[in-house]
């Protein structure tokens, strides 16, 4: 980065990180690690580690991404092992539909096994997958992402559908968000729209009459 | 020969200067934000390719967005410096000012039972309450659709400060708070400021700074009361500009308008090919 550019940046930043302060000092999702640490190296399998995102249950955190479920081929080491119809020839979109459905792939043309992959098709948690939390930023983000974090890989690339009533409990902070500003912007226009229509009405009358009364 | 004094200063030269800024701009990143929202249909490839594609048209909707929030820095010093610090906080009361006042409230009902044919037109004065409206939606805009596009501008380095998925949070936010200012500019304020049969076809007292006295007395008329009894109002008279730069500011503002209702109908038609969930 040039340092005219590192100067904006940082200039920008001001409105973000004044508000962000009190959290700024107290989060573990600066560039000290995952928080997974390597107990999932030496206890492969062991889902609890990742329920819940480095950062624990407090505050803005509390509001993130949750995985309720956790399935257990995403810690093997083929993570379609057992999958009846499943060859290395069919196309993955055959089955993962909601997964092709965001902006890496609809905007960038990035492909599934960019980020997945070894071959065969890791679960995300196999503790050798480039996509293991302890390590996707590096590994994977990064390729594009220059200088990604942790924090940084915990975006959701497959994210849910904000408005879904499934979100509310699996990424509260997303659903709410996404509901206030939909309420808002069709507040706006449910009550502007016809307003103006009539506004417009009337004065179109007003000016009939005035002309009629003219002439 | 001199030129009849028919119209009423309403907008200093820095208001129109402002007014003119946040238009170049604001359809800058009107432009450039639904090239990259609509980059996966060809009409927003298209787009895109006009500047260069979608890493140019990026940089030019995040440079354009840092001008954005100096300019509404600059706009907020500015306020700063016009309030009348010795009479506040009363100051901020009174018909000259934006702040919304008991008057707006009698005043938007009013003008709404005088759509419906219940009452008289109501007797505005300075600025009606759709007027203070606009501006203060301009506020709100900018300060969710401005935290957010900081957010978006450096992720890496945002995600420093709070946990990556925020970003998830923030496209979203900034996305329907720029539909809805885009929406909403492009509809309502069009509509109110020039196709109104009292102001169509164009409304230009945001660009020449001046309106008709027979219009102020219309829609503004204890404005125009204000000034006459106060003695102001002579010197508030100006003569209409002239012809050449009238048909600047009609040219130029039916192009905006034109773009504005250009990335409308088609980002309208192209919405159901856009995959969002
Ligand atoms: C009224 C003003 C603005 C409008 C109408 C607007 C519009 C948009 C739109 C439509 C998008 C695409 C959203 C999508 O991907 O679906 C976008 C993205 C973006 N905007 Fe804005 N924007 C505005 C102001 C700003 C400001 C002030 C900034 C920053 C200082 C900014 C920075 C960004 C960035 C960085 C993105 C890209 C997000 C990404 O990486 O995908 N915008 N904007
Ligand atoms: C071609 C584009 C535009 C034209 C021709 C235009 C025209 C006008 C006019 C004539 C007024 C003054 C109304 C009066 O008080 O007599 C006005 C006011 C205003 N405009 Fe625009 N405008 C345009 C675009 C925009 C845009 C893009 C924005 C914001 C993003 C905006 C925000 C405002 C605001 C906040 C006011 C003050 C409220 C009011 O007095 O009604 N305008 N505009």
């Amino acid at each position: 980065m040039s340092i005219s550019r590192k100067i904006i940046c940082l200039l920008g930043m001001l409105f973000v990180v004044l508000p962000a302060f009190g959290l700024a000092t107290e989060s573990p999702n600066e560039m000290a690690g995952t928080g997974y640490f390597r107990d999932q190296d030496t206890q492969p399998g062991v889902l609890e580690f990742y329920r819940q995102l480095p950062g624990g249950e407090n505050g803005l955190w509390g509001m993130g991404p949750k995985r309720k479920v956790i399935r257990r081929s995403s810690f093997n080491k083929d993570a379609h092992n057992g999958v009846a119809d499943f060859s290395p020839e069919v196309r993955c979109q055959k089955c993962h539909i909601p997964q092709t459905k965001d902006l890496h792939g609809l905007r960038m043309g990035i492909t599934c096994v960019q980020c997945h992959r070894s071959q065969p098709v890791a679960g995300v948690y196999h503790y050798y997958s480039a996509l293991n939390p302890i390590r996707r930023h590096a590994y994977v983000c990064a390729k594009c992402h220059d200088g990604a974090t942790p924090s940084f890989a915990s975006y959701m690339v497959h994210e849910p559908n904000p408005v879904a009533s499934e979100t509310r409990s699996t990424f509260p902070l997303f659903y709410y968000a996404v509901w206030v500003m939909l309420i808002l912007a069709v507040g706006v226009f449910v009550f502007f729209l016809p307003y103006t229509a009539l506004w417009w009405i009337r004065e179109f009358i007003v000016k009939l009459k005035g002309r009629s009364n003219h002439g | 020969m001199v030129k009849e004094r028919t119209r009423l200063k309403r907008f200093t030269p820095v208001h129109r200067l402002w007014h003119l800024g946040l238009i170049l701009i604001f359809m800058t990143l009107s432009v450039t934000g639904i090239a990259w929202m609509y980059f996966e249909t060809p009409w927003g490839r298209g787009l895109a390719n006009l500047f260069g594609g979608y890493l140019n048209v990026l940089e030019i909707h995040r440079i354009a967005g840092l001008i954005m929030m100096a300019g509404f820095t600059l706009h907020i010093l500015y306020m700063i410096y016009r309030i009348d610090w010795k009479g506040f906080p009363g100051s901020l009361l009174g018909p000259d000012t934006l702040v919304f006042q008991w008057v707006d409230v009698k005043g938007f009902f009013a003008h709404l039972g005088w759509i419906f044919g219940l009452n008289k037109l109501p007797r505005f004065d300075r600025w009606s309450w759709w007027e203070k409206f606009d501006y203060w939606a301009v506020w709100w805009g900018l300060i969710i659709v401005g935290i957010t596009g900081l957010m978006l501008y450096n992720p890496v380095l945002t995600s420093d400060y709070m946990p990556g998925w925020m970003l998830n949070v923030a496209l979203w936010v900034h996305r329907i708070e720029a539909v809805l200012a885009m929406g909403h500019i492009f509809t309502i304020h069009f509509t109110v400021e020039h196709w109104r049969p009292s102001s169509f076809p164009f409304n230009a007292a945001m660009f020449d700074g001046t309106i008709a006295l027979e219009e102020a007395r219309h829609e503004h008329p204890e404005w125009v009361a204000r000034l006459d009894k106060n003695g102001r109002l002579n010197e508030a008279l100006v003569s209409p500009p002239p012809v050449p730069l009238r048909i600047l500011y009609f040219l130029f503002g039916y192009s905006i308008i034109f773009l504005g209702l250009f990335l409308l109908v088609f980002a309208i038609a192209n919405a159901a090919l856009l995959t969002l969930f």
